[in-house]
């Protein structure tokens, strides 16, 4: 707080500078000769508690901040503070110099006068301090949105490179080599599918949310190709509920990524038959995405997928701010993770 | 007449290289193999000339296979691997083909296998993980145990002791033997969390339950599994930097 003062403290002398100047030439513009203590201790008085003002100005504004009429409100505070101020260090001065009755009489006359300054003093210093926090509060938000932009920066790099350098790919083509071989109208086939998918993520828009159903047909482009490649090892079990689920929207590049996860601890922890279940709902505002995978603890993550869980983790947190939206757990060999997304 | 076995874990890449083998008629395939489980076992069977092997499997890969193999035969790596990435391996094999595998190339390294490699042995294979193909640290030890496969976790590592030519790594389930060194073992494991307390001994950090000095200059390792291993004055300052003493 005292830190945050002294940082951003450079505009605040100044009005408490011309509040004490005022004070100091109140009783030269009414034309009486003050005894110079009596003017000393009015002078360190009014500074000592406008002072203190500020602070308790600050903290409020900070404390206690408010999005609406924030000037008006910060009016109204210096008005009270004004007040109070006024209050308290008339108080004071009467008892201090109660024997100087021609400052006493001063004091008396320029009472509305000194009401004004001090109004004017701390409604600038609070109007300082609502602009101070509206300036970082912009900043903070800057940061995030910053960070938003950099979190699907990287998700669309994943998907580049998975575009661009995938094993993927070659592996598909090999497959096609040989159906072209084997049996050449199940390549055709295969040419299809493969061109399907290649075209549905070309074509994708670089949104940050995408409808749920959009999605699922991108990877159920995929996942045919997946399962000419692995026969009938790899089985595919999927199931909606939930009204209007279809109309959901999802945050783009979250699900395939966990998709093709699961689909490499499936296959390549396993040697026999592959079962991957996906089950998506719609409940009280939220879609749950559930994906499953057999996995064999002893075995391995494949390598360099790079961009795993815990980036899409990240990108949840700062999408939503929550942290609690992906959730994984091993259980008798089944590996699921859970997807909440906030409709 | 040479035997081939063809490892692959997708049908169609190994149907892709038995057909294009055809051509070959001194070339026969007698077995195909899904994983380096029943790949092990088929080599050991039939004892063949030359393997078509690939790198990514399921549950071992490629080379932690060709690792437990006391005699490899050749070997063709088919893999979509990228090029520079199959430069660290080139040298163990004979040949590799990319994929998707064209008749053209195919052809070359069958014409390469015939030329040379066939009668050449391979004895760099046991460095192969050492070359780094994977990024990264492994997470396990493969070993052969009485004619089968087995994969330590490497949470299950009690400690590594070096014995001659080999390794014994003694873990929950047992100990076993390796065919490495442990300077080698030490390179593949994290070395967050595992350290070399002495010439002969690795050991993982999550084992040590307290230290007692010994002689002048040694110290004694307990560990929660109730033995006990001799830590060396360069073992001492190793273990005192990794837990920050």
């Amino acid at each position: 707080m005292l830190k945050r003062f002294v940082k951003y403290g450079r505009l605040v002398p100044l009005p408490i500078l011309l509040f004490i100047v005022g004070i100091a030439t109140l009783p030269f513009s009414s034309g009486i000769d003050a005894i110079w203590k009596s003017l000393a201790i009015d002078i360190g008085l009014h500074l000592v508690f406008v002072v203190i003002a500020s602070f308790f100005l600050e903290w409020r504004i900070r404390k206690y901040p408010t999005k609406v009429l924030a000037t008006l409100h910060a009016t109204f505070l210096a008005f009270v503070s004004a007040i109070l101020l006024f209050v308290i260090a008339d108080l004071f001065l009467c008892s201090l110099i109660f024997n100087d009755k021609i400052y006493l009489a001063h004091i008396d006359n320029t009472e509305v006068m000194r009401l004004i300054m001090a109004w004017l003093c701390l409604g600038w210093l609070a109007h300082i301090t609502v602009l101070r926090k509206h300036q970082e509060d912009n900043q903070k938000e800057i940061e995030l949105h910053q960070q938003a932009v950099i979190s699907l920066r990287e998700a669309e790099l994943f998907r580049l490179r998975q575009q661009l350098q995938p094993h993927f790919l070659y592996n598909s083509l090999n497959s096609i080599n040989a159906l072209i071989q084997l049996d050449p109208e199940k390549a055709q086939e295969m040419v299809g599918k493969l061109s399907d998918f290649l075209r549905l993520s070309v074509k994708r828009d670089v949104e940050e949310f995408i409808n749920i159903q959009e999605e699922l047909n991108y990877i159920e482009s995929y996942l045919a190709i997946e399962s000419v490649r692995f026969g009938n090892r790899l089985k595919i079990e999927s199931i909606q509920s939930g009204e209007d689920w279809e109309k959901a929207k999802i945050p783009a590049f979250i699900l395939q990524p966990i998709l093709e996860n699961a689909i490499k601890f499936g296959l390549y922890g396993n040697t026999g038959n592959v079962i991957i279940k996906i089950n998506i709902s719609l409940r009280d505002k939220l879609l749950h995405i559930l994906i499953e995978n057999p996995f064999d603890d002893t075995t391995q993550p494949p390598r360099g997928t790079g961009f795993g869980l815990e980036g899409i983790s990240r990108r949840l947190t700062i999408l939503f701010a929550r942290a609690d939206l992906l959730e994984i757990k091993k259980h008798n060999h089944i590996f699921s993770t859970i997807v909440k997304i906030p409709q | 007449m040479y035997k081939v076995i063809v490892i692959d874990d997708e049908p169609l890449a190994r149907s892709l290289i038995v057909k294009l083998l055809q051509a070959y008629p001194n070339f026969e395939v007698v077995d195909e193999c899904p994983d380096g489980f029943e790949a092990f076992k088929s080599i050991q069977k039939h004892n063949p000339d030359l393997l078509f092997l690939d790198i990514q499997m399921p549950r071992i890969n490629g080379f932690e296979l060709l690792e437990m193999l006391d005699k490899p035969p050749a070997v063709i790596f088919t893999t979509a691997f990228d090029e520079y990435a199959l430069k660290a391996f080139e040298i163990h094999a004979v040949d590799y083909l990319l994929k998707p595998v064209t008749r053209e190339r195919f052809d070359k390294a069958i014409q390469k296998c015939q030329h040379q490699a066939l009668n050449k042995n391979i004895d760099a294979v046991s460095n192969l993980i050492e070359d780094q193909v994977y990024e990264g640290y492994q997470h396990r030890i493969v070993v052969k145990d009485r004619g089968n496969i087995r994969i330590i976790p490497a949470e299950e590592i009690y400690y590594i002791e070096a014995n001659d030519d080999y390794v014994k790594i003694v873990s929950k389930e047992g100990s076993f033997l390796k065919k490495n060194t442990l300077t080698n073992i030490e390179k593949i494991l994290d070395p967050n969390l595992f350290v070399r307390v002495h010439r002969s001994y690795l050991m993982p950090i999550s084992q040590l339950q307290s230290i007692e000095p010994y002689e002048k200059n040694s110290h004694i390792a307990l560990l929660h599994c109730g033995m006990k291993i001799s830590v060396s004055q360069a073992g001492m300052t190793r273990l005192k930097s990794l837990l920050r003493l």
